[in-house]
């Protein structure tokens, strides 16, 4: 069976022309393609293409996530929203579209009106000046400003622009500009978690930050396949990926039961946690000086 | 030379088609993600040249979170085999067991990396197409 990994189209296309050029040489590798085979898929005798698509986990689920613990809104935590245009290169505009997304998301959590708008203000002038303000059009801000005094519809709302920018970004190849986005909305959501965390020294939220591992992998693929250049991101990644190393989980299968009345499976695994304290100090101390260093890159 | 150019013309021909393709399957697929799910802000896409090929995609489900994994192809439900698995591969969940059902909910105890794999049903789809897979977490 030939296995193939859920991918950016302008890839597919690009490594469909390029094996057709090399006169149907299948194996053919190039730089441009990064085709990659992995031990696994080698067992397969087919191959992994490099640019895939990875699943990141929304910056309003960690917001719903501190919300649901019952924690205080602190505006504190946040990036201050008025500094948009501190920001000059495509880059950091990217991050902090992505930054501004997961304090977007947490203020209308706590539905603080004013500050949502003011976020909103700030989003729409990043997303001008990167050239994507079809991606967050003026019927999505009516929606938002028609909506302004539901939370429910408000966060929803904030995941349905974000899934519309994503597919636009793809559509029109600004594959480096979607991947910074979802970088700078993990990193601002993980700030928000560790400085909650630090507020209340809850072991659930040091949970959650723990189980980031698969995603600094996913996030580190991401911009590596495509946004290349940006040297210093992949490194501070890189470096991150590694204290994730030392975070261990012990798996059990337990099977899972389903409720087909409700269309609903429970997953009954579990997954405990080894990690020590001095890994989770690093960690912290990483992701925030991470954070810091793309929301103090105005230039 | 004339091969290639023509080949390159067919193969970009097809990469329009196969993005207006999928963003209306995504267009269509939305519909499960209901207003009590909020989008991951993602849109993960995979075109299949045949029901052979199988897309493969990996993510976190954190503990007591209810998500919903809405999987389409073609213009009707049901095109999409989707199966769920653990890092072990062991098979969680599979949509083959409920007529493909287009969507299916999913509350871990744990938190825990799953494999989700998408394949087209050769009995519905017998050529390619695109897969598209959406996933939303539940509000309250």
């Amino acid at each position: 069976m030939k296995k193939v990994v859920f991918l950016y189209l302008p890839l597919i296309f690009v490594t469909t022309v390029s094996i057709s050029s090399c006169g149907g040489k299948k194996e053919e590798q190039t730089d441009e393609t990064k085709v990659l085979e992995t031990q696994d898929t080698a067992k397969a005798g087919v191959l992994n293409v490099g640019g895939q698509l990875f699943s990141v986990p929304s910056p309003i689920q960690t917001a719903m996530f501190i919300q649901k613990l019952g924690l205080p809104f602190n505006k504190s935590l946040l990036f201050p929203a008025n500094k948009s245009n501190a920001f000059n290169t495509d880059a950091t505009r990217a991050l902090m579209l992505g930054v501004y997304g997961a304090d977007l998301g947490y203020v209308s959590m706590y539905n603080q009106t004013q500050e949502a708008l003011s976020y909103l203000a700030s989003i729409k002038q990043l997303a001008d000046k990167l050239g994507i303000s079809s991606a967050f059009d003026e019927t999505t801000f009516k929606r938002f400003e028609n909506n302004l005094t539901n939370k429910d519809s408000l966060v929803t709302l904030v995941g349905v622009a974000y899934r519309s920018s994503d597919n636009y970004l793809k559509n029109n190849k600004r594959l480096d500009i979607s991947s910074l986005i979802l970088l700078g909305g993990w990193l601002e959501s993980m700030n928000i978690a560790i400085e909650s965390y630090k507020a209340k020294n809850n072991e659930e939220i040091k949970r959650r930050i723990a189980e980031q591992k698969l995603t600094v992998n996913n996030l580190l693929q991401l911009i590596t396949m495509n946004a290349p250049d940006q040297t210093d991101l992949i490194a501070s990644l890189k470096e991150l990926s590694l204290l994730y190393e030392k975070v261990e989980f012990k798996y059990k299968y337990v099977e899972p039961t389903t409720d087909t009345a409700r269309k609903i499976t429970y997953i009954n695994s579990t997954n405990e946690l080894v990690m020590d304290d001095a890994t989770f100090k690093d960690i912290l101390e990483k992701l925030q000086a991470f954070r810091n260093k793309i929301t103090q890159s105005a230039s | 030379m004339k091969k290639i150019i023509l080949s390159t013309t067919l193969l970009a021909g097809m990469y329009f088609y196969s993005y207006a393709q999928c963003d209306t399957i995504a267009s269509l697929c939305v519909k499960h993600i209901t207003n009590n799910y909020i989008s991951d802000g993602q849109q993960y896409r995979a075109m299949l040249l045949n029901p052979e090929e199988t897309a493969e995609f990996h993510t976190t489900l954190f503990a007591e979170t209810i998500y919903r994994f809405a999987a389409c192809s073609g213009l009707k439900d049901g095109n999409l085999i989707f199966r769920v698995l653990d890092k072990d591969r062991n098979v969680l969940f599979t949509n083959q067991n409920y007529r493909n059902a287009p969507y299916w909910d999913f509350k871990s105890k744990s938190t825990i990396d799953v494999i989700i794999e998408a394949q087209l049903d050769p009995d519905r789809n017998p050529g390619s197409g695109c897969a598209v897979l959406l996933i939303g977490f539940r509000q309250k």
